[in-house]
């Protein structure tokens, strides 16, 4: 009886092997070798490994392992390793082990996402380090296997013979961890975030892999076997069909143009968006800013940052949207007091009335940024719930307008994500250039369903009539004002979500790059009154699933 | 004593390949460099010669670090290292 676990995409293709458990090795076993000479012996090895990476057209990650290199020789920390073996008690493998510890947890305690991954490296370093303490040779593979364990360093990766390494399974991980990245960049089927794979690979014989499917067949039968195969060569030809529409616009099959735009959370992912075939910059979330900082970010920085992601987009449009920043998440520099619910409480632009510099500097950063671009990028507010905060949006853009007069007049928009904006998009869409509709936010307050909540996730498809009512309303409101009307949540990265959109009357999808070809794909199967007409049912149907069933079987 | 700030402008702050780039330069240098993060926490320094430590200070882009020295040889370290991180550290950063 096979068991699907199932996870997370990592990287393409499927595999099949002997489960091939890796946990860093012992650190009780004898010591052959002092911490120092250890020391010495895994830097060497690390710059060996990372020897072989560049050799192998991976400059990027040998440059992880040259990092290690310096790590395992790092004085502060073989000086922390020699305190504790000499304060008794452990051995010098595990004094090196729990002193990598240490200096890991410091990396994330300090809310920092990119040093919070550094984390993982440093204990790597550890445990190479421990290795070399009690003289235990790396671990090798026998057979053909798929390598599980919690979270894998490229060090390791690397070492492994790549003629039996036939995929890798992780419990931890995401689609940007070093270990993704590496089995991306050598071809290795790869899947992240499948639950209890380790525990549960500890007695089976095989184990499959669908790294495009993101799932995880524990003694996998014919059936299953069948279906991978089936998977595998869908797979193929679905990326090649993406490959292909990358330079085709998104359109119906009766040539009705939407526009593609790209949902981007750092300046730098901006042009590999447009790489991708992004036809604009729909959403620039802003928090990369003023995340993981003790003090609020400069003006300069902040207009370097955007001025970015304006080169970036050459003539193409550009909306930055203003810090969403609330109590879910709160910042040094922000004291928010303790809230029951801060996905209602003081977040976004409510921010404003409290921390008004904050904003200002945005806007001012994001006018210098135009001015230096010779264009503007639109402005967006999140959390606008009336006209009230639009003119308090507008005043604030005012005011920045005054203290850098020159620069080009942006384009005013906001996110519709509160029912009350709904209720009200004919008053708003009057005094908006834009509206962008916020599917993820707009359907937990709809329905009110916690998205954090695990439990309410039946209750949270975007699919709901409500929602798809709520979406022909801002529609409607749009063009009797003449405001665009946009979609930037999962909803237009859907597929079906997307098809329904443009039904509606959805003029632009701005979504994660990776969804383009999907959604190019379906739109490209439908004419628009078809489309039209689909939308007019579904605003009838009683349920999201029911909804569902009329797009997937029309 | 020597001392002089400066504003980090990599792209994702002074983590690992910058950091590296650092270190290395820090451990070439006679003079031991102190190293603080000025927007993080002005109380904690540590050695520019260890990578780990370097790290931890959690630079992040736009961040303002502070490099000081003792000794005859002081004033020329801290320069060389100053210069080091203007120069964008081996990547390429934009000018302010």
């Amino acid at each position: 009886m096979s068991t699907r676990l199932h996870g997370l995409p990592a990287a393409p293709g499927v595999a099949t092997g002997a489960p091939w458990i890796y946990r860093p090795p012992d650190a009780n076993g004898v010591a052959l070798r002092s911490i120092a000479d250890a020391a010495e012996a895994a830097a060497a090895e690390l710059e060996r490994l990372a020897g072989r990476l560049r050799a192998e057209g991976r400059p990027d990650e040998a440059e992880i392992l040259d990092a290690q290199a310096l790590m395992a020789i790092d004085e502060e920390l073989l000086a922390a390793a020699r305190e504790r073996e000499a304060a008794g008690g452990v051995g010098p493998a595990e004094a090196v082990v729990a002193a990598a510890e240490d200096v890991a947890s410091g990396f994330e305690a300090l809310d920092d996402p990119i040093l919070s991954a550094r984390a993982a490296d440093v204990r790597d370093v550890g445990a190479r380090i421990a290795r070399h303490v009690s003289g235990t040779p790396p671990p090798q593979l026998a057979r053909r296997s798929i390598v599980v364990a919690n979270d894998l360093a490229p060090s390791v990766t690397v070492e492994l013979d790549r003629a039996l390494l036939a995929g890798i399974a992780l419990e931890g991980g995401s689609r940007t961890s070093h270990a993704a990245i590496l089995a991306r960049a050598l071809g290795i089927p790869a899947v992240v975030c499948v639950p209890r794979i380790v525990d549960a690979s500890a007695d089976v014989a095989e184990l499959a892999i669908d790294g495009d499917a993101g799932l995880a067949v524990l003694d996998p039968d014919d059936a299953d076997r069948d279906r991978l195969a089936h998977a595998a060569a869908a797979a193929a030809l679905r990326r090649a069909s993406d490959d292909a529409l990358r330079g085709r616009p998104m359109a119906t099959a009766d040539g009705h143009r939407v526009q593609c735009m790209a949902n981007v959370g750092d300046p730098s992912e901006a042009a590999a968006a447009f790489a991708a075939g992004a036809d604009g910059i729909g959403l620039l979330r802003t928090e990369f800013a003023f995340a993981g900082r003790a003090s609020a970010p400069g003006e300069d920085e902040q207009a370097e940052a955007y001025a970015e992601v304006l080169r970036a987009a050459g003539d193409a449009p550009v909306v930055i949207r203003l810090a969403d920043i609330g109590g879910d998440k709160p910042l040094p520099y922000v004291p928010i007091l303790d809230e029951a619910n801060p996905f209602l409480g003081i977040r976004a632009i409510r921010l404003a009335e409290t921390h008004p510099e904050l904003f200002a500097t945005q806007v001012r950063a994001i006018l210098r940024a135009s001015l230096a671009a010779g264009r503007p990028a639109s402005i967006m507010a999140p959390m606008v719930a009336d006209a009230a905060d639009v003119a308090a949006v507008r005043r604030l853009i005012d005011d920045a307008r005054s203290a850098v007069p020159d620069a080009p007049a942006p384009r005013v928009g906001i996110m519709v994500e509160i029912p009350s904006a709904v209720l009200l998009a004919d008053q708003l869409g009057a005094i908006v250039d834009f509206m962008s509709i916020g599917t993820n936010d707009l359907t937990q307050y709809l329905l009110a369903a916690d998205r954090t909540n695990p439990r309410l996730a039946g209750r949270q498809d975007p699919l709901h009539p409500a929602v798809l009512r709520a979406v022909a309303g801002i529609v409607a409101a749009g063009v009797a004002h003449d405001a665009e009307v946009a979609v930037c949540g999962e909803m237009a990265a859907d597929p079906a979500g997307a098809a329904l959109l443009v039904g509606l009357g959805v003029q632009e999808l701005s979504m994660d790059p990776t969804a383009f070809g999907g959604v190019k794909r379906a739109l490209a199967e439908w004419s628009s009154p078809e489309l039209e007409a689909i939308a007019r049912r579904a605003l009838d149907c009683a349920s999201a699933a029911e909804v569902r069933e009329l797009v997937v079987t029309r | 004593m020597a001392e002089a700030e400066i504003e980090v402008r990599n792209p994702s702050g002074l983590h690992a390949r910058p950091a590296a780039t650092f270190v290395r330069a820090a451990a070439a240098l006679a003079v031991d460099v102190r190293v603080t993060n000025l927007s993080r926490d002005p109380d904690k320094s540590v050695s520019a010669k260890s990578v780990l430590g370097v790290m931890g200070l959690g630079v992040a882009r736009g961040h303002r670090i502070r490099l000081g020295a003792d000794g005859p040889e002081a004033e020329a370290a801290v320069k060389t290292l100053v210069d080091l991180v203007a120069s964008g550290l081996g990547e390429e950063v934009a000018g302010s």
